[in-house]
């Protein structure tokens, strides 16, 4: 069997380059839109990369897998071509049909040199590394999204913590998602900063935009009054609503000398009557 | 405490389950919840309550038992009459020493507020904890619609 294998592989490399056009007829048939986004050139580096590994895989027993060398250098072409792929938003089918339409590409060429008795066995072993390559891109696919997927999480969480000077000695810090520790140091360092740079006397953190009030939320927002106590300023938060005001005191939190203001105009209204300033009127 | 629900009604029996392992997880717990307290028409405030609740014993999880656990919820009714949404805590973690002592106001063993469990009781109607030391906590909370 081993030897019949490499037998169809000599075959197959033989007649390489009909099979490479067979495919590539097949891709402009099937998978018009592919061709069109990743054009044929391209095309082309992948199928011819695809065979040659194919032709060098094919002799191998099924059995040996993924320690193999030859199947590493698949891995990465296959992630090469994953990569691309989903980065322009190709459809997980599309690609399916890439690799599947390999199949009548290299079906005909065994049909036409194989005799009958061994056709059988060729077309299935051949059949069978072709399903595997579909299903090794697909997976790589799926860890190439999950991988965007992550990254795309990490951005949203490290979304920064914007300061605005919205008046004379007045800083505001609007808090938005959730108050994990990377942030509120972010926020912590970010308002302490600008708190010398400004030469503010009034911090006014607004809590509008954070979901859920809890225990740690609130532990950070004590930390940072008394941060910025220590450096003469006074802190005041804005954006306590009453059903945030009425979860706080059944948690049992005390924000004790924390200055609360419902809304933000009040906040700040405080904070000009602190800072001894007055909007004309 | 058993796992199986003696839920009255089992058309209504739709358990959602998820995996708590990292902050992430908790901010999809705290939604989760809230998407299914206002589906059940629960007020704002109680839902306010409800997801504060689950965010603390969320993350007791993450911080206490290393990420080793995992939330279900699904809805319950009192005989038949009043609906509820039942949240289980469950985790791998090392167990609390002292129940007692750790549902006291102002004990933390982190460097919190200590705040989280007295506090999550305080927040939900019925509240149950049962844990075993080197083999992890379970806490349960029901919300009553009124």
């Amino acid at each position: 069997m081993a030897s019949e294998k490499k037998e169809i592989a000599a075959l197959l490399s033989k007649y390489q380059e009909e099979i490479l056009d067979a495919w590539h007829r097949q891709l402009i048939v099937r998978s018009n839109s592919l061709m069109e986004i990743i054009g044929l050139t391209e095309a082309k580096s992948f199928t011819q990369g695809i065979l040659e590994h194919f032709i060098t895989l094919f002799p191998l027993a099924e059995t040996e897998n993924d320690e193999n060398k030859s199947y590493r250098e698949i891995d990465d072409l296959f992630s090469d071509l994953s990569g691309k792929m989903t980065s322009q938003n190709i459809s997980p089918s599309e690609i399916a049909v890439f690799i599947f339409s390999m199949k009548e590409a290299v079906f005909p060429i065994l049909q036409k040199y194989i005799d009958n008795k061994d056709l059988s066995g060729a077309i299935i072993s051949a059949g069978r590394l072709i399903d595997r390559f579909a299903v090794n891109t697909f997976e790589i696919y799926l860890n190439t999204r999950e991988k965007i997927i992550s990254e795309q999480q990490r951005a949203f969480m490290e979304i920064s913590v914007p300061v605005v000077r919205v008046w004379h000695r007045i800083i505001m810090i609007p808090l938005i998602g959730m108050l994990d520790s990377e942030r509120t140091q972010l926020m912590m360092e970010v308002m302490l900063t600008a708190l010398e740079d400004t030469q503010s006397k009034v911090a006014i953190l607004d809590i509008s935009g954070i979901p859920v009030v809890d225990t740690l939320v609130a532990r950070h927002l004590i930390t940072a009054a008394s941060a910025a106590k220590l450096m003469g300023a006074e802190c005041i938060i804005t954006g306590v609503r009453s059903r945030i005001a009425q979860t706080l005191v059944q948690l049992g939190v005390d924000l004790g000398d924390v200055v609360t203001r419902t809304t933000m105009s009040d906040g700040l209204q405080l904070a000009l009557e602190l800072t001894g300033q007055k909007i004309g009127e | 405490m058993k796992k199986t629900e003696n839920n009255k009604n089992p058309s209504r029996a739709e358990v959602w389950e998820q995996e708590i392992s990292i902050y992430e997880d908790i901010i999809l717990a705290r939604q989760k919840v809230k998407v299914m307290m206002q589906e059940m028409g629960f007020s704002v405030l109680a839902q306010t309550r409800i997801v504060t609740a689950v965010s603390e014993l969320a993350r007791n999880i993450v911080i206490h038992a290393g990420g080793k656990g995992r939330m279900s919820v699904c809805e319950v009714s009192k005989t038949g009459k009043r609906g509820g949404l039942k949240c289980i805590f469950e985790d791998r973690g090392p167990g609390i020493e002292n129940i007692e002592k750790a549902m006291q106001s102002g004990f933390s063993t982190s460097n919190s507020l200590g705040l989280g469990l007295s506090g999550a009781k305080k927040l939900c109607n019925e509240f149950y904890i049962e844990s075993f030391l080197g083999k992890g906590t379970t806490v349960t909370i029901i919300e009553w619609l009124p």
